[in-house]
């Protein structure tokens, strides 16, 4: 079992994700960086998928009742076991009473804590991810007691080369409301760097506007990776825990790699959209 | 039918024809064909108003194969019509439950009688699912329903509550914030995680409010607690 002494900004438990439900109105959800998460989970011999523990910003503290192996993936959060430092995209061992503090992020926005055998909690629509209205608790607070799955078979002959890299570039290609854009949308859109604005696990605005005055659509079908366009010129690019439709005009899909990337950048970094086949 | 591909794993199918009964009849006679014949590929499927989005594994398949295999799919209306399923759906209009009717009825110029007797006499189709886990988008209202969203939303809708706005009406499956006007409230459960399937209908089915009294609200709302 592991105590939450505090709990960070906003860690939460993820796998994978949902699927098979969003006929019926049912998020995906599921790791925001898949790539990280799946590393952590190879590093310490749980199946890529394996439930974990997703931290956003600022880390938590967090004590150990019992030994385990741990690791550590995705943005540095300069982490630390009863204040040493420890290495990241490397098995670590803790032992029953070690506390691990995950302070916060200089370069990037998540990281991954995988531990050996997975997180302990009901599988709901076949899944543990968290999600407000599928799952009882959707972040981890103060007191929480987190149960580990026992790991009877664990693997460790994973070889992790991964180095962690933000790209500023989003490679994206045609939505289907593409050619709804004006000319004066397509040079701004290819040429001009973009900031991101407020953002959350089910998308991200940008602070720069593109043409206004765009008619919604009917309702219509979107995916984690579809980037909107308002009405009044904003741009939302859509992520894990986004609807299931929409009614903004749906102008560009962010493909599976950029949208791992475009959940490490934060509030106030830059990018640039380069369209791709 | 348009076919289009959305990304490395999904293709969307769509039309513009008018929306009427028939194309949503057609969208999911189109939706269980691709279900059974390419079930082994297939990870999801979102149908919509106008559209059908088709989410498949790309490692086991690829795009530009999966889309020859959908886009040779014939559509149209097969005896699969015949199937739809309705479902009917008890509905008290007490205004104790309708908090909006009172508001919507002087705003239309339509006695409360007769907005509950337009609403409860047309058999609706479910068009989509979305916004909430459950929710159901169901159309078309009679033109003297229509309606644009309250110009605030209220904070905190009920479980259960039925909703107008623009030419559809609508189930929120749990308490939500939201911009429909309430004019009744069923007692059923419309998304329950106990059950494998959480909802019973899905995108395709047709629903019909059958109207009941407080009381009978009451107690159907006490066996399904």
């Amino acid at each position: 079992m592991i105590k939450v002494i505090q709990p960070g900004l906003y860690s939460n438990i993820q796998d994978y994700g949902r699927f098979g439900y969003r006929n019926i109105g049912v998020p995906y959800s599921g790791f925001m960086d898949q790539e990280s998460a799946r590393t952590a989970n190879k590093i310490v011999g749980n199946d890529e998928n394996e439930s974990l523990i997703e931290i956003t910003l600022m880390g938590p503290t967090l004590l150990f009742n019992a030994d385990y192996i741990l690791s550590i993936t995705g943005a540095d959060f300069s982490s630390s076991i009863n204040n040493d430092k420890v290495d990241m995209y490397k098995p670590i061992h803790v032992k029953l009473g070690d506390t691990l503090k995950i302070n916060h992020s200089k370069y990037g926005a998540r990281c991954y804590l995988a531990i050996s055998g997975g997180i302990d909690v009901k599988s709901i629509l076949g899944s543990k991810s968290s999600f407000k209205g599928i799952t009882s608790s959707y972040f981890l607070k103060k007191g929480d007691e987190i149960k580990i799955i026992n790991n009877n078979k664990p693997n460790f002959s994973f070889d992790c080369k991964s180095v962690f890299k933000i790209d500023s570039v989003l490679y994206v290609s045609k939505g289907p409301e593409f050619c709804m854009l004006k000319k004066d949308s397509l040079d701004m859109l290819f040429n001009k760097k973009f900031t991101i604005g407020v953002n959350n696990r089910m998308g991200y605005n940008f602070n720069e506007k593109l043409q206004v005055g765009l008619k919604s659509i009917i309702s219509s079908p979107v995916l984690p990776g579809t980037i909107q366009l308002t009405p009044s010129g904003n741009i939302i690019v859509l992520h894990r825990d986004c609807q299931t439709s929409g009614g903004y005009n749906r102008i560009l899909q962010l493909n599976e790699k950029s949208l791992n990337n475009l959940s490490q950048l934060k509030n106030g970094d830059k990018i640039k959209f380069k369209l791709i086949n | 039918m348009k076919y289009f591909i959305y990304n490395a794993n999904s293709i969307l199918i769509s039309s513009d024809s008018e929306i009427n009964s028939d194309l949503i009849q057609v969208l999911s006679s189109l939706k269980s064909k691709i279900e059974i014949d390419y079930k082994e590929y297939l990870i999801d499927t979102v149908q919509s108003i106008n559209s059908l989005l088709v989410v498949f594994d790309c490692n086991k398949i690829s795009v530009d194969d999966f889309y020859i295999k959908v886009k040779s799919i014939k559509t149209g209306i097969t005896k699969n019509k015949l199937k739809s399923k309705i479902w009917e759906i008890p509905v008290c209009y007490d205004t104790f439950y309708a908090s909006d009717l009172e508001e919507f009825s002087k705003s239309k110029n339509i006695s409360k009688e007769e907005v509950i007797q337009i609403h409860k006499s047309k058999v609706y189709d479910i068009m989509s699912m979305g916004f909430l886990p459950g929710f159901m988008y169901l159309g078309n209202t009679e033109n003297r329903l229509h309606c644009e969203r309250k110009l605030r939303p209220s904070l905190n809708v009920k479980k259960g509550s039925i909703g107008l706005a623009l030419n559809q009406t609508c189930i929120y499956p749990q308490d939500s914030p939201g911009g429909w006007h309430i004019i009744g409230s069923s007692p059923l459960k419309f998304f329950d995680l106990k059950n494998e399937l959480p909802c019973f209908a899905s995108p395709g089915d047709k629903i019909k409010f059958i109207e009941i009294s407080k009381s009978k609200y009451e107690s159907i709302k006490k066996r399904t607690l």
